[in-house]
């Protein structure tokens, strides 16, 4: 029975009640778990262990590094592989290299922190059983969603319904594994 | 409780997954379809026998071409530029206009685009600008300013794309959720790439999408000044100049900011919009733009003072370019983008639709009359008195003008059509925080 469950889903009405009962079960002991909201919640997503300050560090590095390799490419094809004398400038004419070397870096940016968030985020993704659970369609609205899953090592499919029965939420649900 | 957050939600959503969308929008679109069909013909008649169809020549060498492609892009970057700040500031006025700013951009990005393609002569050749090893050893000359516009357009077309996108996708979800087609719901989930609102998701999502609003900062001042190098690079007196990146991103942005009001006057009354685009949000637009325009004012002031105090040669071709033949594209371009602004002093001005379609209108052809004016008029003064000649576009050109107008409106149609004009997730989260 354990095995065919992918979690144990309660739902809210207001992003209140789903911040006290994110915060009850880390208190009960619950490692695994997830929250759904139709809107951004930093505090939760901090206290369910997102670290998005990774995201900025991830923008600079491959800014950095897009920089780097359009400024040598531009140097190494243009001065070393194929020299051309254009009225006798020299061939480093490095003023004329920066503007292709910063914005290069900036669609570095753009592309690796977009790609990088979807590796982050294990999207896209075509199906997820958390979609086959019952009026979950108004996560996307105005409801908010707890899930505990089933490979948290405390779970247990009947203790954790009355646990989440218990937190005041309107209603609970078994979600099955796959949908 | 009544779900405030749904009855905000409803109309934005609800417009997209309309099956029938009345008369005026489907009269608008087979209007400007045949405009794009005009840009096809023009594209495809340049392409199949090159340049030769317009009436450039020495000196005039770019002509409508970069006139128009200038032109764009100061709508793509003024546009950009006003949504990537409104993300960064959380400013009140993002959620109603951030979303169609940034469709505006991305349109008006591919309008620009095509322009230095088609210019090559040899379009389906374009990406020898590219650096991939040819059969023939021979690598793109990074020296030349037409391998900065190759980059340059790349980078702007995908990352403005990006920026659109990410804000996009969890209200794609919330479409994909609202759908009572199951093909519609699967083409929305599918564009949505599976976003499922889970609240680790959500940070994340949020880094990510300032981030790539951060990075938008520094790509649009060097967009317009690439533009505006690739002028100053050559040695045309009144080209030759460094003030001329200044004036390309700084009248560029007005340019993008009266587009915007433009574009969210239309779509508040095209839409019925009104809770969502309020008196507030207009009155900040219209003086964000009357602020543009006493920057311009400045700037072509600072253009005719530097010139008097530059050397015999630019003073001789700035004064040609402004009283010259072409001199009246000069004023009516100056006018049109400076004095027309000004009604927006008034708040009543402000807060009419009338005003602001006018206003957008008047600032975008004013801002057009400026760059044919430094394309064209710029080059009549020359070292050489032999060089000095006229220069006129053939319809060729000007269905190419035409034609993408057309393009640009069709893809604002599309996007009015088929996806949420306003960000409905940063509506929500509006709501939850003015509640809290």
């Amino acid at each position: 029975m354990t095995d065919a469950l992918h979690g144990v889903m309660a739902e809210f009405d207001d992003p209140g009640g789903l911040e006290e009962a994110v915060a009850a079960a880390k208190r009960d002991g619950y490692t695994r778990l997830d929250a759904f909201s139709p809107f951004p919640l930093p505090r939760i997503a901090a206290e369910l262990g997102a670290r998005p300050a990774a995201i900025p560090w991830v923008a600079l590095l491959t800014g950095l590094i897009g920089g780097a390799i359009q400024y040598a490419a531009q140097y190494w094809l243009n001065v070393v592989d194929y020299p051309i004398n254009v009225g006798g400038r020299p061939l480093h004419s490095w003023p004329a290299f920066i503007p292709a070397t910063l914005i290069v870096a900036v669609l570095w940016t753009g592309v690796a922190t977009l790609l990088v968030m979807l590796v982050i985020l294990r999207l896209p993704r075509l199906n997820h059983p958390v979609f086959a659970a019952t009026g979950f369609e108004r996560a996307s609205e105005d409801r908010f969603f707890l899930l505990i899953l089933a490979s948290d090592p405390r779970f247990d499919p009947g203790r954790a319904r009355t646990f989440l029965d218990g937190l005041g939420s309107r209603s609970v649900q078994e979600v099955p594994a796959c949908g | 409780m009544p779900s405030q957050a749904a009855t905000f939600t409803t109309p934005v959503a609800e417009a997209p997954l309309r099956t029938r969308y009345g008369p005026a929008w489907r009269l608008a679109l087979a209007t400007f379809a045949v405009l794009v069909a005009l840009l096809g013909l023009t594209l495809g008649a340049s392409w199949i026998w090159g340049v030769g169809l317009w009436g450039i020549d020495i000196p005039n060498v770019w002509g409508f071409d970069l006139t128009n492609y200038a032109w764009w892009i100061g709508i793509a970057n003024g546009s950009s530029l006003f949504a990537a700040i409104l993300v960064l500031r959380r400013h009140s006025l993002r959620t109603a206009v951030n979303r169609f700013a940034e469709a505006v951009a991305l349109a008006a990005a591919i309008c620009a685009g095509l322009f230095p393609i088609i210019h090559l002569g040899r379009p389906n050749l374009f990406y020898w600008m590219f650096p991939y090893p040819a059969t023939y050893e021979v690598w793109p000359q990074f020296r030349s300013p037409l391998t900065w516009d190759f980059w340059g357009i790349l980078t702007h077309v995908i990352v403005t794309g990006l920026l659109w996108y990410v804000g996009l996708i969890p209200d794609l979800a919330t479409l994909r959720d609202r759908a009572r087609r199951p093909v519609v719901a699967r083409i929305y989930g599918l564009l949505a790439l599976g976003w499922r609102n889970s609240v680790r998701h959500w940070s994340y999502h949020q880094a990510a999408h300032r981030m790539v609003a951060i990075s938008m900062l520094p790509l649009l001042t060097m967009m317009q000044s690439i533009v505006a190098l690739e002028f100053a690079t050559t040695l045309v007196p009144d080209w030759h100049e460094t003030r001329l990146p200044l004036h390309f991103v700084a009248t560029g942005l007005v340019q993008g900011f009266a587009v915007v009001l433009l574009v969210a006057a239309l779509l508040r009354w095209g839409l019925s919009l009104e809770r969502h685009i309020d008196d507030q949000d207009l009155d900040l637009l219209g003086k964000v733009v009357l602020a543009g325009a006493l920057m311009s004012a400045y700037l072509y002031a600072g253009e005719i003072l530097l010139s008097a105090l530059g050397g015999p040669s630019e003073r001789a071709a700035t004064l040609h370019r402004i009283f010259g033949e072409y001199g009246v594209f000069f004023w009516v371009g100056a006018a049109l983008s400076v004095l027309t602004p000004q009604v927006l002093w008034w708040k009543r001005a402000r807060l009419s639709i009338g005003v602001a379609v006018a206003v957008g209108l008047a600032v975008s052809a004013g801002i057009w009359f400026d760059r044919y004016s430094i394309v064209v008029g710029g080059v009549q003064y020359d070292y050489l008195p032999s060089l000095s000649r006229g220069y006129a576009p053939t319809l060729v050109e000007s269905g190419l003008l035409v034609g993408t107008v057309g393009l640009f409106v069709v893809l604002l149609l599309l996007f009015a059509r088929y996806l949420p004009v306003v960000s409905m997730f940063e509506e929500r989260h509006d709501e939850h925080e003015d509640a809290a």
